[in-house]
């Protein structure tokens, strides 16, 4: 069975060529300010990095959405987990040669492996999906860029260094792994269908990227060079507003939205 | 600046034995019976969810299983039998429940669409397919298949896994643990989901015709973990 989409291209009110720049731009700009501004400032203004990385997961779920909205064969989680598993190498290669060009790196790294199994998905598998290179590219960078903003709001830098010791070798890389990844692969899974529409998932994306962020804040509470009270009341505020966008958008989208009541009593059964 | 050539010529068996793993994962996941959401709902034969689901559990506690090994010994074939051993009790213990519901929970009989006798048991299959289902629950040679699968599996992890340890590093034992975990587990992921676009979605075992779909998905993991390979000897290597 072929999971996750009516097999055409999906509608979209927000040009994808506009969700790459905010994506792009927004990612790499949030970590770059994040690392400078908390060698200067101070160790409060690590949470820039996840709202980098909030960027990167929203323009993430709409390359999802836009592939996945062929149908994949398979579930949508598949590329969720093939987004962070690029990702996660481009990542820490770009990181280790890098140094401050570390998250540049990181991203061409990630964009060169997703064109590549972009390319085998269509020549050799023979998927035949239109926009898989172009979308495999998006998603790897989404996901590297994901993996950048949240190391960097749980550690306030990006050097390799700071990163092994914090993120790595202590496992909250697998955190920062499941929690990019389900939000890169959940909103579209929980949206998709006939009804699907552009604004309701990418809001769900600004959920999801609301929870790796307060994720991300309670693991900075360990670590020294970043403070994680700002980036967990900021994660919370994104995901209450979020949130109360997203029910409005499902309140919108339903043909009606009705109150069942309690369940009846065993009396009233009767 | 990395010194590429280097790094690359002193670790050349890791790379080829990270790509070999690689494609071991890939090949292996055509062996496990996936029957994906319609194998939820016992409208289709293998266990009831995706691809990268099935071969992720059993992937990561082979690396698990190896990991733990490699704290004993540093003997190659013991890390990898590891791995191997304990990837197979993971999809062997999930092969098992699922039964276990399908069986005595939903009340249908183990039964393939695919083939009409069982290949392994000879037993009569199409009768007991339920009408509007393409098939149900566990044959035996669905559950031989995916044991083999999951051996399979824990062996290219733990290769992986294996492989990325013995890279030539000034990396202390701690760092080196959790980047090469975090590298296989990356690896593993991509190569779960390259064949799972092969295969499509459900799949019943090396007895289904999907599964001769093989060599292209090995041909793809091939160039794909090679790239991941290079990135990550590098990486580890270089520091």
């Amino acid at each position: 069975m072929s999971a996750g989409g009516s097999g055409g291209s999906a509608g979209e009110a927000i040009p994808q060529n506009k969700l790459i720049v905010f994506g792009v731009v927004g990612g790499l700009v949030a970590v770059y300010l994040s690392y400078f501004l908390v060698s200067i400032a101070g160790s409060a203004f690590a949470f820039i990095g996840a709202l980098g990385a909030i960027c990167a997961i929203v323009w993430g779920c709409s390359a999802v959405r836009r592939v996945a909205s062929y149908g994949l064969g398979t579930g949508v989680p598949s590329i969720g987990m093939l987004a962070l598993g690029m990702g996660v190498v481009a990542t820490m290669f770009g990181l280790a040669v890098g140094g401050i060009a570390g998250p540049v790196i990181s991203l061409i790294t990630a964009a060169i492996i997703g064109l590549v199994i972009g390319v085998l998905a269509n020549k050799v598998l023979g998927m035949g999906i239109p926009i898989m290179e172009k979308s495999m590219t998006e998603i790897a960078s989404a996901g590297s860029l994901a993996i950048l903003g949240l190391s960097v709001t749980m550690t306030g830098t990006f050097m390799f260094d700071e990163v092994l010791t914090y993120v790595v070798a202590t496992g909250y890389i697998a955190v920062i792994y499941i929690t990019a990844g389900l939000a890169i692969l959940h909103p579209f899974n929980a949206n998709l269908g006939s009804d699907e529409t552009q604004d309701r998932t990418l809001v769900t994306g600004f959920e999801k990227g609301a929870i790796a962020m307060l994720i991300a804040g309670i693991v900075a509470a360990v670590s020294n060079g970043a403070a994680s009270t700002p980036t967990i009341l900021i994660g919370l505020f994104i995901w209450y507003t979020a949130f109360t966008k997203y029910r409005e958008l499902v309140a919108r989208d339903a043909y009606d939205v009705v109150g069942t009541g309690l369940l009846p009593t065993e009396e009233e059964l009767e | 600046m990395i010194d590429i050539v280097g790094i690359l010529t002193a670790n050349v068996l890791c790379v080829v034995l990270i790509t070999l793993g690689g494609m071991l994962i890939s090949w292996s996941v055509h062996f496990v019976p996936v029957g994906g959401a319609p194998a939820a709902m016992a409208q289709a034969t293998g266990i009831g969810t995706g691809t990268v689901q099935l071969a992720a559990g059993a992937g990561l506690t082979g690396l698990v299983t190896a990991g733990a090994m490699m704290n004993m010994t540093d003997s190659m074939a013991l890390v990898v039998a590891s791995g191997a051993v304990g990837a197979m009790i993971m999809i062997g213990v999930t092969m098992i429940v699922g039964t276990w519901v399908y069986v005595y929970g939903v009340g249908v009989p183990p039964a393939s669409a695919k083939v009409d006798y069982d290949p392994i048991t000879k037993d009569r299959q199409d009768i007991y397919v339920s009408q509007g289902t393409e098939g149900h629950g566990l044959p035996t040679v669905s559950f031989v298949s995916g044991i083999i699968g999951g051996a399979l599996g824990g062996l290219g992890g733990a290769l992986i896994y294996y492989s990325l340890m013995s890279v030539s590093t000034g990396l202390t034992a701690t760092n080196l643990v959790g980047l090469a975990s975090i590298f296989a587990v990356g690896i593993f992921f991509v190569n779960a989901v390259i064949p799972s676009y092969n295969i499509g979605g459900t799949i019943e075992g090396f007895h289904d015709p999907k599964f001769k779909k093989w060599p292209k998905a090995v041909q793809a993991s091939f160039v794909a973990t090679l790239l991941c390979a290079l990135a990550s000897v590098l990486t580890i290597g270089g520091l």
